[in-house]
Order: structure tokens, then C-alpha cells, then sequence
């Protein structure tokens, strides 16, 4: 599972695999509309539903926080 | 320093916002304004108040519109207010002012597509090309004097969203380049010419009603997807469509190659002129 986000991020926001701070958004690494693809394509690649309460910018803070996010999902 | 506006109000959220405050931020040396950031709408994903802390620009958030009105109401300096992505409407008593000059960021090419959610209905037209366009506020909606304008194509896969940032990042491009003659009162504006059939598309309107149907050729209702996708920001309420005598709602949708296609439970797979499909999740409304 972890490898698979890590792709999708490769591909729509690559600065994101190698941050290692606390708040992707607020440094600029990854903007509202990459989170709108990052999104849809986890939703298709794991047939999960991301609620819009769960896209906020705490979840998406690094890639440690996406991933942990995806988990939740599939264990709901 | 040329001085003239001595207050310069931003209002708005998003990506255009967070350029324009960076821009009028740097260029207050220039001008010696007095700049502010107004937050109407709430965003989850919003950046605007972070950008306010690192450069000191005072912000306030005034969600309620009545309140808004009130506290520009009370502006007494030569102010120009700036409504980037905005859709709080400023009543004839604020426009009218003497001391105040409101231009505003429209994401189409006005006359064309006034009102709300304009890429939606460029896309769901059909249209190849739209635009941006700052104008002048005036009583009437979308009606102002037009200062700039900027176009771009509408790609064929393009969704909403994605046409939403690129008219952002036009927009910010466009008030880069007019700025100056705002502030110094040099711009040359053009007066809009409206056609007899002028529509004015309301935040209610959905494109489409909301609904296909499977009779409809799948390049539609591609298109119908694309112009409502605005990803989980809830802009419009999901589509709906009927399968096997079900209402049915769309949960997302993907263009994909013909070798990808699954058997899976509630999922369409639609055929498009170019070869591909149109694979559509959706869950059963019993």
C-alpha cells in the first residue's frame, strides 16, 4: 500500500517524497489543486471514498500523514 | 512614492489571493498604501491567513455578509478593494462611492459566462477557449468597464478544477500587468457589449440539472463529469444518473484504455469516440 501512495505522489508531486517537515502546504511543496489529483487517483488506485472532511491540510502535512490516512480508510 | 489610494483591501480565497496579496505586498513600498486581507469565504485547504503572518498584512475574517458590508461601509479613505476569487456581491451603496474603486477577477471572458461558476458552464458548452477578465464593480453583476482580459484553450480532458487553476494563475498574470494603471487611474477600460440573450448563470444552477442519462452520447456526459468536478470541495452535489431503473449516484469517474476495464460492482464503462472508456463509479440510491 505504502508503495503505491508513494508512486501517486511521484507523479503528481514529486518534491513531496523527499520533504521531511510538518506542513506540506504551508511550505509550498504541494497546492489545493495537486491535493484534488492526489485524491482522485488514490480513491481509484485503492476503490476507497476520501470524505471531504478528511481533505484538510493536516492530512496531507507530508507523506507520512497521507499514508496514514489511506490505512484509516481501508481498515474503515 | 506616488501616492494616491491610500488603502488597497484584498478579498478572496485561493490560489489567485495568495499571489495578489505577495504582489501588493511588495509593491506598498511604491505606492505607500495601507494593505489588508479579507477573508469571505472559508477554505480548508486556504493559505491566505499563513501568507498574512509572514508578511504582516492585517487580517480579518468576516464570513458573515452582512458584517462585511458593514466594515467596508466604514472605509473613509481613497481605498481600491481588489475581489479576486469572491463571490460576496457589493451592494449599489459601496460602489457608488466617492472615495471607493472595486475591480474584480471574472473567470471567463465577459461578456460570456457572468455569474457563478463559469468554467463549469465553458466546459459543459463545449467551449475550446475561455479567459479571465478584471473589471470595474459596478451595480450590476459582471457588468463593469473591462480593464484586461487573458485567454486560454480548454483541453478536451480538461476538468473543472484543473480549468480553475489555470484561469488563477491568468488572472494573477493579468493583474500584474494592470496594477500600475489601476492605481494611478490610468487604465483604459472598455465597456462590455451585451448580446439580447445575456444569461446570468446562478450559484443554484447545476450543469445539466444534475443528471444524465445512459441515452446520451458518452462524450456528454464526459463533459458533464469534467464541468462539475471541482474535486471534494463541494461546489455541486454529485451527479446522478438511473441504472437499471435505480437512481444512482456518481462517485468519480476516469478516462482509461480499453485493456484496463474490470468486472467490478457498480461501475459503468462507456465508450468514447477516441477508443477509450469512460469508466463511472457510482452507488445504488435505494
Amino acid at each position: 500500500m505504502e508503495e503505491k501512495v508513494l508512486e501517486i505522489l511521484e507523479e503528481y508531486c514529486e518534491e513531496a517524497l523527499d520533504y521531511t517537515g510538518e506542513n506540506m502546504m504551508e511550505e509550498g511543496v504541494i497546492d489545493s489543486f495537486t491535493v484534488i489529483n492526489i485524491v482522485s487517483e488514490l480513491e481509484d488506485v485503492f476503490d476507497i471514498e476520501v470524505d471531504a472532511k478528511y481533505v484538510v491540510a493536516e492530512n496531507f502535512r507530508n507523506k507520512e500523514a497521507i499514508i496514514d490516512l489511506v490505512k484509516r480508510l481501508l481498515d474503515e | 512614492m506616488k501616492k494616491d489610494f491610500e488603502r488597497v483591501v484584498v478579498i478572496g480565497y485561493g490560489k489567485a489571493t495568495g499571489e495578489i496579496l505577495k504582489y501588493t505586498a511588495d509593491r506598498q513600498a511604491d505606492y505607500g498604501y495601507r494593505l489588508e486581507f479579507i477573508e469571505h469565504e472559508l477554505h480548508a485547504l486556504s493559505i491566505t491567513g499563513q501568507i498574512c503572518e509572514e508578511r504582516g498584512i492585517p487580517f480579518s475574517s468576516l464570513p458573515d455578509k452582512r458584517k462585511l458590508g458593514a466594515y467596508l461601509g466604514e472605509i473613509e479613505e481613497k481605498t481600491l478593494i481588489v475581489s479576486a476569487s469572491n463571490n460576496y456581491l457589493f451592494p449599489a451603496s459601496l460602489v457608488e462611492r466617492e472615495n471607493i474603486t472595486i475591480i474584480n477577477f471574472h473567470n471567463a471572458l465577459l461578456p460570456d459566462y457572468p455569474g457563478r461558476n463559469a468554467p463549469s458552464w465553458a466546459i459543459y458548452q463545449g467551449e475550446t477557449q475561455t479567459g479571465i477578465t478584471w473589471h470595474y464593480v459596478t451595480a450590476g453583476v459582471d457588468e463593469g468597464n473591462i480593464i484586461i482580459q487573458k485567454t486560454c484553450e480548454i483541453g478536451s480532458d480538461m476538468k473543472a478544477y484543473e480549468l480553475a487553476e489555470r484561469l488563477m494563475e491568468l488572472a494573477y498574470e493579468a493583474f500584474s500587468e494592470c496594477f500600475d494603471a489601476v492605481l494611478s487611474e490610468r487604465a483604459e477600460a472598455k465597456p462590455q457589449a451585451f448580446s439580447s440573450n445575456r444569461r446570468m448563470y446562478r450559484s443554484t444552477e447545476v450543469p445539466g440539472g444534475g443528471f444524465f442519462s445512459l441515452k446520451e452520447t458518452p462524450e456528454k456526459i464526459y463533459r458533464l463529469l469534467r464541468s462539475v468536478d471541482y474535486g471534494k470541495t463541494g461546489v455541486f452535489p454529485p451527479l446522478q444518473t438511473e441504472v437499471d431503473g435505480e437512481r444512482a449516484e456518481i462517485l468519480r469517474y476516469r478516462k482509461i484504455a480499453p485493456e484496463k476495464k474490470k468486472d467490478e460492482a457498480d461501475m459503468l464503462y462507456l465508450p468514447l469516440a477516441d477508443g477509450s472508456l469512460l469508466k463511472i463509479k457510482y452507488s445504488s440510491r435505494k
